[in-house]
């Protein structure tokens, strides 16, 4: 009993941080409930003192044709990244190539590239093959980022499969593709289910190259429609907080749920040489 | 563990076998090849693109009418002259060193909080998730009230009488890259208790055991056994957190766009202005080729550190 105090007790002291790092995430929430009037109290309410639906009803219409684009682009970008991903994972594991350790060394470059460096030609690359304002641009932009990441945390996993178990099969006259469809691809579904969470949020949370390559609005998704709101002359911050949020959903479920295969993917991708 | 097999300790290796027969590692290039056009079609030809653009002269009417003109190192020449870029040179470096110290202090003393069993910690671990888990475009919109003069901070000091009037986090010439750099630290926090957690977890508990009968304090075993112990994984997150950190763009961008007046702009967010508010693109260019410059050393260290060790 004394024992079971005491975890209690650490609890309450894990609490105080993890209050301090979801303010900002309550504050959003909250500020949708209020009129800007109210977000701008001084004192700031620690509560919404008359709570509204209005402007989260408000702000779902607004973003509503945004969300198609989000969708196509997340998903557009899940399916190229694990189309390209899995294979090389696959090849980069299990095979001794010659180009194999150049390969992996420059997924890991591409990786930590800063965005604006591959950004800003690649506009001007598209732009001559008039792709700037079309949904593939934006695919291919983020998968410069989204395969590398995927590629690392993948090829740690297969690291792990027992290459007896391939070479059993592969005696047996299994094709190489075979062994990769119904052996590899099965045992290292975890791993894809990690690397397609990371790639979704990655590509749902994207602004950078949604905002440099979809100049049209019927085209760009919610993150750049939720800037738009900010761009606009006078922000409406109870309208935008409450976007916000709506937009912030579908992660932070994820996130809540799979906390525990975020944390691994992340480190797969930083540990693995 | 939800990635039993995946998850080796930091630092360590494991050896993994190959296959051994010979015909398959043709095949195997057919495995590997889409990556790794795909790496170089759009990673490094957009990255030797821009260098060659940093050496032209590329405005939006050399670019249209496709006669740019090589102007040899011009470009850098005038950047480096630039009283803006010096400024964002600095700004780049403070954000950086200031944004690592605490972002890697918070992450360390979280890691060791953590690492005990105590009820409702898996719950907690995840929402420590959520300012990477949150799109960045939600996290910079809050920072741009949270800051703003009339936002929140302005909002608790007036109204507990710290202050008569409101301090311009965002609007003034000093102070908006600081205001930045607090937003990245919390932004930055998740990374580095994932990666300083996982590796205290592979420090083996009797360690701290025997530390304990010995009689060390708190502060002995930190400094005595942790920091030895997780060296490796402290060089891998100072490190990669460097990288990531240097080459910060969207934050920024969201919250101050720079401004105002160029006050509070990072190497990223000076390129991408100079490129897409000036049509400069040679001499945004060739900011970058100086911001990669500074990524790829500290890559090149990274791994010469990590070597190093092993």
């Amino acid at each position: 009993m004394k024992g079971r105090m005491k975890q209690w007790k650490w609890t309450l002291v894990a609490l105080i941080p993890t209050v301090i790092i979801v303010f900002p995430l309550y504050f959003i929430a909250i500020g949708g409930f209020q009129t800007v009037a109210e977000i701008f109290h001084r004192p700031p309410y620690w509560f919404p003192p008359r709570p509204s639906w209005q402007f989260y009803g408000d702000a779902l219409v607004t973003l509503l044709p945004y969300l198609k684009n989000s969708l196509i682009m997340a998903l557009g970008n899940l399916a190229l990244t694990l189309l390209v991903a899995l294979p090389s994972a696959f090849a980069l594991a299990k095979f001794r190539l010659k180009i194999g350790k150049s390969t992996f060394f420059l997924l890991a470059f591409t990786q930590m590239l800063p965005a604006t460096a591959v950004i800003i030609p690649l506009f001007l690359i598209f732009n001559r093959f008039r792709l700037i304002n079309n949904y593939l641009s934006a695919i291919l932009g983020i998968a410069v980022f989204t395969i590398p990441f995927a590629t690392i945390i993948l090829r740690a996993y297969m690291q792990a499969i027992p290459t007896g178990l391939l070479e059993a099969a592969f005696i047996d006259g299994a094709s190489l593709f075979r062994v990769f469809r119904s052996i590899v691809i099965p045992l290292a579904s975890p791993a894809i289910a990690t690397a397609g969470i990371l790639t979704l949020i990655m590509a749902w949370g994207d602004f950078i190259v949604s905002l440099s390559f979809l100049k049209d609005r019927t085209l760009q998704p919610m993150s750049i429609g939720l800037y738009n709101f900010i761009g606009q002359y006078g922000v409406q911050w109870n309208k935008l907080m409450a976007g916000s949020m709506i937009f912030a959903v579908p992660p932070l479920i994820v996130a809540l749920l799979a906390g525990k295969s975020i944390v691994a993917g992340l480190t797969a991708g930083a540990f693995k040489e | 563990m939800f990635f039993p097999l995946g998850i080796t300790s930091p630092g360590g290796r494991e050896r993994s076998s190959s296959f051994s027969m010979k015909t398959t590692s043709h095949v195997g290039y057919f495995f590997i090849v889409p990556a790794l056009v795909y790496v170089l079609f759009f990673g490094v030809y957009p990255l030797i693109y821009n260098f060659i653009l940093s050496l032209k002269e590329v405005t939006l009417i050399t670019y249209m009418s496709g006669t740019s003109p090589w102007v040899g190192l011009a470009n850098y020449w005038q950047t480096i002259k630039d009283v803006v870029f010096q400024r964002t040179f600095t700004n780049t470096l403070l954000f950086t060193s200031l944004s690592l110290a605490f972002q890697f202090l918070i992450g360390f003393f979280l890691a060791i909080l953590f690492n005990r069993s105590f009820p409702l910690k898996g719950l907690l671990q995840s929402l420590i998730m959520i300012p990477w888990v949150l799109p960045i475009i939600v996290s910079g919109s809050f920072f741009r009230w949270f800051f703003s003069d009339r936002g929140m901070v302005n909002g608790f000091l007036l109204a507990w009488d710290f202050i008569d009037k409101p301090i311009p986090w965002i609007t003034s010439q000093k102070l908006p890259i600081f205001a930045v750099t607090l937003a990245n630290i919390w932004l930055g926090i998740p990374f580095n208790f994932v990666l300083l957690y996982t590796g205290l977890r592979a420090i083996p508990i009797e360690l701290f055991e025997s530390a304990d009968i010995d009689g060390a304090n708190w502060w002995q075993r930190i400094a005595f056994i942790t920091f030895p112990v997780l060296r490796p994984v402290i060089i891998t997150t100072l490190t990669l957190g460097c990288i990531f950190t240097v080459k910060v763009f969207d934050l920024v961008w969201i919250i101050t766009q720079g401004g105002p007046g160029d006050v509070s702009h990072l190497l990223s967010t000076l390129s991408y202005s100079w490129a897409f508010n000036k049509f400069h693109f040679g001499r945004a260019s060739s900011v970058l080729v100086i911001m990669l410059s500074l990524v790829v050393s500290l890559t090149v260290l990274l791994n010469s550190i990590r070597s190093e060790g092993e």
